[in-house]
């Protein structure tokens, strides 16, 4: 840590006012919101008003089979998702690297999933997905691979699947992006040293790339676990949940319960239980990355 | 080392358009819908060509969502609001976490993570309240104030990232001949890590425009306010929804923000090697 | 920033003490839903206004896809407005939470409305909305597909023979014989219901507030609907009416069911507008669905606010609406003079059917009932349970939101 400022004038004391206002704007903002979120959670609220009920909201929503099986569901999901968004974005990051023309172009090319609004390309998707209308169902009848049109959001595996692949599709252009950055960052001597002593790409790939962005891979597998798990619009637009539920995560069920049918308390509680994962999976995940890093830098 | 024989250039050239093809199939999808009319919107099974395909949504668009250029500007005015603002708050804290320990740090710096956590969806009723106490409401701050606060923490991060990146000893000769930390902080630090800058601000900018729609829709009842995404709803009547030109309007609304992309792609891609995301 | 809201707070605090008593003048504040608001309608608003110059009404249009949203938020939050166009299916739960007001809607206008209106904005004996915009259902069919299988086009009778002539039309052209909702959205419990009245059956039975679903012709009805799904398009579970519209104008499917504005949809098909075919146990029948406009709790000027949708809702303000939005005529126009346009075979489809047709049911929590029913549908087209355990089911569920 670059900390050898402790000669100025009490340095913690500036280094508390820098961060003032941040804090103080996210605390006047998103405090009370949080708080009031957690005191609905004890509470029966909803369009009748609210009386508190201590924890039985929880109680109802741990115990219930069907929220345990939205849960697993969730994380079934996520861990399909990311996985994909990772292995796609390297993949995508190893060929934009290459020192091929024309890569500029291509560079820009792979933004617009990520620049353009969500539910616009869900819109988009809705439509490629659609088994008559659309693209893929188009191509599939006419190579033969169908025969004949096939709702893939009509069934419960296929939304399943076609929502994921929506989802990385929404993904995987900013963890390319930064993969390719990182890439980049890979000193050349190195590669140089490697291809010196006779090494194959597959093996300057395994030996070299991934330890030196090892460290990126799992930043990145983390946030994009965290906006996964909330990854509701593309959800939603593509299939409400549905079809019977398959496609139901934890932030689409608690969306559900709370704007849908009105019932804050109960959509609270879920909002709780969703912070209370993630916070823990994410401490997890901090744990395995300052082992890793440590081992990195060290090694 | 850099040269591709053939079969691998064949290899990495057919690799690049399968990428090409998945991230840009939903668009073709798009831009081929606006261009059909309303009464045969759809073909089975798919077909690229018919002779019924015209640019027609594209101009009637405006005839049907009298607001429309206005919304566009709206998004752009709101993202840029927001991605100034939040700069601001944001270098400030991004400096004292790269450059100092104090009590709290790494907790907070966790803390700051948890606040991305929750999705804006769920803290909306609570949030709408505050706003209303605020008296915010139907106003470009009722968007622009809780997309800020929810654009902070992830944005301290990035650019934590980058100021680390900066050599200290610049700083330190600076501060050796009486400079102060602010007027370093100005000086120096903020013109050297301009690629950082400018990729947080990209980051900034594309988030705000993401999540403007939620806010939008609950915090806002004016029409001049609205941006594109919740502008798109009036092509939604009473039974009938106008694809083609919900579609045109899309495309055309989202354009100068990739216009805008390609002439600073140079610098996403050279910033994020310079500051290099080794957390 | 957060100095600036603070001297905000403050400053609201101190006007909101001064004019507490300013004006004697009334702010009616009213929302309809859509890209703007109708001529007829600010004819009403503006004369009311010279009628009455201590009322000022500010109308506001909000878009289809948040309209009822929005303003069922803003009610929860405390921050109602005077009124609004609203779906008749939320008045029970609204009533029910104290967010609207019954309605007091004056005879001259009850006399008018065809059978039936008023049991879709009644609860407990009590009006809670007035009635503004009215659909009923028919069966559209595509003539020439049918020529093509070798059938007449003339509507079927039975559900029986609905079935043997969709079969014939898959058999023979290939084309799905009919048009199945079957995605978790609002359209594809209305589809089913078209069935189920038709067929005899209830939800919900207003007098007793008694879920009647689990009966027999509840069960023969589901059956029959998941039956539907060996001719129809493939995977109905993706689609919802306004898509079957699509595929429709494909000339993908020859039949299915859509209201009155149907006809202006399809283009250039050669179309042809039937009534539902009865079930075994039925006549046939149709699904009554309205949205009116209610009045919101808490405004402190409902009385105005009555009146003033009184006038909105009645007279050429109402059959301005209905003839441009292409809806089944709310109320019986030929009693003030109006005949036209209804007096053709095709409006004859969907008004004959009002007196033989079934309200949308009422619950408290009309989302979930909602999802109960799309479930309930959605699993006997996948084949996922027995019918009747699938009807007992979901009549179970919905003891929860009546």
């Amino acid at each position: 840590m670059n900390t050898r400022f402790k000669s100025f004038n009490s340095p913690t004391v500036l280094a508390y006012a820098l961060i003032a206002p941040a804090a103080i704007y996210i605390l006047a903002i998103v405090a009370w919101p949080l708080v009031e979120t957690i005191r609905l959670s004890f509470t029966n609220s909803s369009l009748a008003g609210e009386d508190y009920i201590g924890l039985e909201n929880y109680e109802k929503m741990l115990g219930s089979k069907k929220f345990n099986k939205i849960v697993i569901r969730t994380f079934i999901w996520m861990f399909l998702s990311v996985s994909l968004k990772l292995i796609v974005g390297l993949i995508g990051a190893v060929l934009l690297n290459a020192k091929l023309p024309g890569r500029g172009m291509f560079r820009v090319l792979i933004m617009p999933p990520w620049v353009v609004p969500i539910a616009i390309g869900m819109l988009g998707w809705l439509w490629l997905y659609n088994g008559y209308f659309g693209i893929i169902a188009g191509v599939g009848m006419k190579t033969g691979i169908l025969d004949g049109p096939f709702g893939f959001l009509a069934y419960k595996q296929s939304a399943f699947i076609s929502t994921i692949i929506a989802d990385v599709w929404v993904g995987t252009p900013m963890v390319t992006i930064f993969f390719l950055a990182a890439m980049q960052g890979v000193p050349k001597d190195l590669y140089e040293a490697a291809y010196c002593d006779g090494a194959s790409r597959w093996h300057r790939f395994f030996k070299i790339t991934l330890p030196q962005i090892t460290p990126v891979i799992i930043t990145m597998a983390l946030l994009s676990a965290i906006w996964t798990f909330n990854s509701f619009e593309i959800i939603w637009i593509l299939t409400e949940g549905g079809p019977r539920g398959a496609t139901t995560t934890l932030i689409i069920d608690t969306y559900k319960m709370a704007l849908g049918n009105y019932k804050f308390g109960k959509g609270a509680a879920r909002a709780v239980v969703v912070m209370i994962l993630l916070t823990i999976f994410a401490a997890f995940y901090m744990a395995i990355l300052l082992k890793i890093n440590k081992k990195v830098s060290s090694g | 080392m850099d040269k591709y024989n053939l079969f691998e250039k064949v290899l990495l050239y057919s690799g690049i358009l399968l990428f090409m093809t998945f991230i840009l199939l939903p668009f073709v999808e798009m831009f081929y819908a606006s261009l059909r009319p309303l009464d045969h919107l759809f073909r089975s099974p798919y077909q690229f060509f018919s002779d019924d395909l015209s640019f027609w949504a594209y101009g009637e668009m405006w005839n049907t969502v009298p607001m429309l250029g206005r919304y566009i500007f709206n998004s752009f005015y709101l993202a840029s609001c927001v991605t100034i603002i939040t700069i601001l708050f944001v270098i400030p804290a991004a400096y004292s976490y790269a450059r100092f320990n104090f009590p709290g740090k790494n907790s907070s710096l966790y803390l700051l993570l948890a606040i991305n956590m929750f999705s804006g969806a769920v803290l909306l009723i609570p949030l709408y309240k505050l706003l209303r106490t605020l008296g915010l409401l139907n106003s470009y701050q009722a968007m622009i104030v809780p997309g800020v606060a929810f654009l902070i923490p992830t944005s301290i991060w990035l650019l934590k990232s980058y100021f680390e990146k900066i050599p200290i000893d610049l700083e330190e000769a600076a501060f050796v001949d009486g400079a102060s930390r602010l007027q370093i902080l100005r000086h120096i630090i903020t013109p050297l890590s301009t690629p950082g800058l400018v990729v947080v601000s990209l980051y900034i900018f594309i988030g705000a425009y993401a999540q403007q729609f939620l806010f939008a829709i609950t915090f806002n009842s004016k029409k001049e306010y609205m941006p594109i995404p919740a502008g798109l709803y009036e092509f939604i009547g009473y039974q009938t929804i106008k694809w083609n030109e919900m579609m045109a309007a899309s495309l055309v609304g989202i354009a100068p923000v990739l216009i805008i992309f390609i002439f600073l792609q140079k610098y996403l891609v050279e910033g994020l090697t310079a500051g290099a995301v080794k957390n | 920033m957060i100095l600036k809201n603070f001297s905000r707070v403050i400053s609201l605090l101190f006007i909101s003490l001064f004019s507490a008593n300013a004006f004697a003048a009334t702010d009616v504040h009213g929302v309809m839903c859509g890209g703007e608001i109708r001529e007829a309608d600010m004819t009403v608003i503006n004369k009311y206004m010279a009628d009455n110059p201590d009322v000022n009404i500010t109308m506001e249009a909000v878009p289809w896809g948040t309209c009822q949203d929005k303003v069922i938020n803003l009610a929860i939050a405390g921050d109602p407005v005077s009124f609004s166009y609203i779906g008749s299916r939320t008045l029970k739960g609204l009533a029910e939470n104290g967010h609207i007001v019954p309605v007091n809607i004056p005879e001259s206008m009850t006399s008018m409305y065809q059978p039936g209106i008023l049991d879709t904005v009644t609860h407990l004996g009590q009006q809670w909305g007035f009635p503004h915009a009215f659909s009923t259902k028919a069966l559209f069919m595509n003539c020439d597909i049918l020529a093509e299988a070798g059938l007449a086009c003339e509507g079927p009778q039975s559900w029986d023979e609905l079935y043997s002539m969709a079969e014939t039309i898959q058999n023979k052209t290939g084309i799905a014989g009919i048009g199945l909702a079957g995605k978790d959205f609002d359209n594809t419990m209305h589809q089913f219901l078209n069935y189920l009245y038709s067929n005899g059956g209830q939800v919900i039975d207003p007098a007793t507030n008694e879920i009647t679903l689990n009966s027999p012709n509840t069960v023969e009805t589901l059956e029959f609907y998941a039956k539907l799904a060996n001719v129809s398009q493939e995977g109905p579970l993706a689609w919802e009416r306004s898509q079957l519209t699509e595929l429709f104008n494909d000339k993908k499917i020859a039949m299915y069911i859509n209201g009155p504005w149907g006809a202006g949809q399809h283009g250039d098909i050669n179309q042809k507008t039937v009534r539902i075919p009865a079930g075994p146990n039925g006549s046939q029948g149709t699904l009554l669905i309205t949205d009116s406009v209610a009045v919101f709790n808490g405004t402190g000027h409902e009385d105005i606010a009555m009146d003033i949708v009184a006038s909105l809702t009645s007279g050429d303000a109402q059959y301005d609406l209905d003839t441009s939005w292409g809806l089944t005529p709310i109320m019986q126009y030929p009693q003030i003079g109006k005949v036209a346009p209804y007096n053709t075979d095709y409006w004859m489809m969907f008004i004959d059917a009002i007196a033989d047709g079934g309200p949308e049911p009422l619950l408290v929590d009309y989302k979930a009932f909602q999802t109960v029913m799309n479930s309930m549908i959605q699993g006997a087209i996948l084949g996922e349970g027995d019918a009747a355990d699938l009807v007992a089911e979901a009549a179970e569920e919905l003891e929860e939101y009546k």
